[in-house]
């Protein structure tokens, strides 16, 4: 009898907990679809007939699919171009501050130098400061060093502003690195150079692509920076600054615009689903310490 | 910042530099000259783009310039004078703060608990659910801004429209264009827009947090919300004030979202210091310069660069004294 009595307990537990994680799942998705409403509203309106983008509103559905949006925002207002330009500027983003950041952070990291605190303090404190008005001394910079109006400036710029986080994730992400792989690296006669260069950057995979992922959705959405140093040389804009262009001479062509942001996104996010697995992996691994 | 200060300290004092070795400053710093060239592309990198342009932007605030040509009409402490009198900054001040003060908790409570849900190992399409999470982050608020612009359009069965269908507003709403609400707006796009990377944060802070100490926890007859307060919650305090500290700094910089959202409208009722600052530099909206004028945007940063410096100095001490008063309470 009790054996019986008892039997159906664990049945009904079960269920309960699924029916709870059932309640989970939807409450995941529905949030996430919320969360991911305005890129679905975009998606659709960049499909939209011009008449179907004003009387649909907030229904992301087109009623008819227009392709060709996409291949008229695309020659029409020389996205090709821009897509290069950003591709380029990202790139040239990524490398810059890969190299100096993991260099910087190793050093910061593992060796000991007079002047150390003194440099790690400014550079905290420079974290504080607000950084937008100081574009006019940079801008007056780049001009005396003849770089004004190259995608070299625009790199440069932008590297330079997101040195001092990458410069903390690489150094909190040294620091883990157990120190007996160097002091064996050592005792083997390996220099200075060797060791970085063959041992510490090879373990960092994790943390080059966080700093590298972080760098490059910064460079591909970076929007004052290319606007500023490439302003008399429109053949030399992103996609951000040509998209806003775009609005400007085109303020009615509303799908092409929503066709224009989606070419904008598309990359960027493609990128950080391919990388992210290394993304919370290598932010972990910097928190740890 | 107090984090890196206290890593600083424990590594130092277990291994003191042995006493026997102390040689003179020039040769440790010649002895250490691969370090200096390692930290040379940084190093440079940072004094020429960011540090060097603070100091020579305090070389403007004493000038009158519209930023053409070499600053020349001096006119001292006259530009400092004129922002601490221009209620616009002042108001700017405030939305910026109230922008920080409402975004900054709501979106770590709400990245918190989504971080706590994601974080279950048992938890099927967490990659998938990151991913959607973290999307917006992503996005440039360039891109934001538009969409969003045009969403909340009154074109067809737009939001205000919808609402006003369901009785609970009486017709067209201008959401970014009322003073009422355009705030109030922002603040919620902005949550929407940079969770993600405090999701992201905390995650990776979760993971840090050994499995072993909620087994043992379990053992010991610990339920959910027990193992939460007396395990989650201290293990994640360090890394906490970092996040916290951070997503201060990032709220206290807001400038691309307003800037395209609403450009610091309707009236000045979004304006925040970056977005009042840049058009004093740059002309545009701000009553207090029809000029652009160089001079006013330095002094309006500087102020701004000095209350910041203040307040992070209190949040930094405040933290601190939070963090020993528990570590005492701990022994």
């Amino acid at each position: 009898m009790s054996t019986l009595s008892q039997r159906p307990r664990p049945r009904r537990q079960l269920s309960l907990r699924q029916g709870r994680r059932g309640l989970l799942y939807l409450a995941l998705l529905g949030g996430g679809l919320i969360w991911l409403y305005p890129f679905l509203w975009a998606l659709g309106s960049s499909l939209k007939s011009t008449d179907g983008f004003f009387s649909g509103g907030l229904n992301p559905i087109p009623s008819e699919f227009h392709w060709s949006n996409y291949s008229e925002a695309w020659t029409q207002a020389d996205f090709s171009k821009f897509f290069v330009n950003t591709v380029l500027f990202a790139t040239g983003t990524v490398i810059v501050t890969l190299l100096a950041t993991s260099m910087a952070g190793y050093v910061l990291a593992r060796t000991d130098f007079p002047g150390k605190k003194i440099w790690l303090g400014l550079v905290g404190v420079t974290l504080f400061l607000p950084h937008g008005y100081t574009i006019i001394p940079v801008f007056d910079l780049i001009q005396r060093l003849h770089l004004l109006n190259t995608l070299w400036s625009v790199v440069i710029v932008q590297s330079a502003g997101g040195m001092v986080f990458g410069t903390f994730l690489f150094m909190g992400y040294f620091t883990t690195i157990d120190r007996g792989l160097e002091d064996a690296a050592r005792v083997d006669g390996a220099n200075f150079h060797q060791i970085f260069w063959r041992i510490m950057l090879p373990l960092s995979g994790p943390m080059l692509a966080t700093v590298g992922l972080f760098a490059c959705i910064n460079a591909w959405n970076s929007f004052f920076i290319p606007l500023v140093f490439t302003l008399s040389r429109p053949e030399l804009h992103t996609l951000s600054v040509g998209m806003f262009n775009f609005i400007g001479q085109n303020s009615t062509a509303w799908t092409l615009v929503c066709a224009g942001s989606v070419i904008t996104l598309l990359p960027i996010v493609l990128i950080f689903i391919v990388l992210q697995r290394f993304f919370i992996n290598g932010l972990a691994g910097a928190v740890k310490q | 910042m107090s984090l890196l200060d206290t890593r600083e300290r424990k590594r130092a004092s277990p291994t003191p530099p042995p006493a026997a070795a102390h040689p003179g400053l020039g040769r440790r710093i010649r002895a250490a000259k691969w370090s200096y060239l390692y930290l040379a592309p940084m190093a440079v990198l940072l004094l020429a783009f960011v540090v060097y342009p603070i100091f020579a932007s305090f070389g403007y605030t004493f000038y009158r310039w519209n930023g053409i040509g070499a600053p020349g009409n001096y006119v001292g402490l006259a530009n400092f004078r004129q922002i601490l009198g221009d209620s616009i900054f002042w108001g700017a001040v405030e939305h910026t703060f109230v922008y920080a003060f409402v975004l900054v908790p709501v979106q770590l409570l709400l990245a918190l608990a989504l971080a706590l849900v994601l974080n279950n190992p048992k938890l099927k399409f967490a990659l998938f659910f990151r991913t959607v999470y973290f999307i917006p982050v992503v996005t440039s608020a360039a891109v934001v801004g538009v969409v969003i612009q045009l969403m909340l359009a009154n074109f067809g069965d737009s939001a205000g429209s919808l609402l006003a269908k369901t009785g609970m507003t009486n017709g067209h709403i201008d959401w970014l264009g009322d003073p009422h609400t355009a705030l109030a707006v922002i603040i919620a796009i902005g949550i929407w827009h940079t969770l993600g990377y405090n999701l992201v944060y905390f995650l990776a802070g979760l993971q840090t947090i050994p499995a072993e100490l909620y087994e043992a926890a379990k053992l010991d007859g610990c339920g959910p919300v027990q193992s939460f307060f007396r395990i989650t919650i201290p293990m994640l305090r360090q890394v906490g004030v970092v996040i916290v500290v951070l997503a201060f700094i990032g709220s206290f910089q807001v400038f691309d979202l307003v800037q395209v959202l609403t450009g610091g409208g309707p009236y000045f009722a979004t304006e925040v210091v970056n977005t009042y600052i840049y058009h004093l530099a740059f002309g545009g909206s701000a009553g207090a310069a029809a000029q652009p004028d160089i001079g006013l945007a330095s002094a309006a940063s500087f102020l701004y660069g000095l209350l910041l410096i203040v307040f992070s100095a209190l949040q930094v001490l405040a933290l601190r004294g939070i963090s020993r008063r528990r570590a005492a309470a701990d022994r």
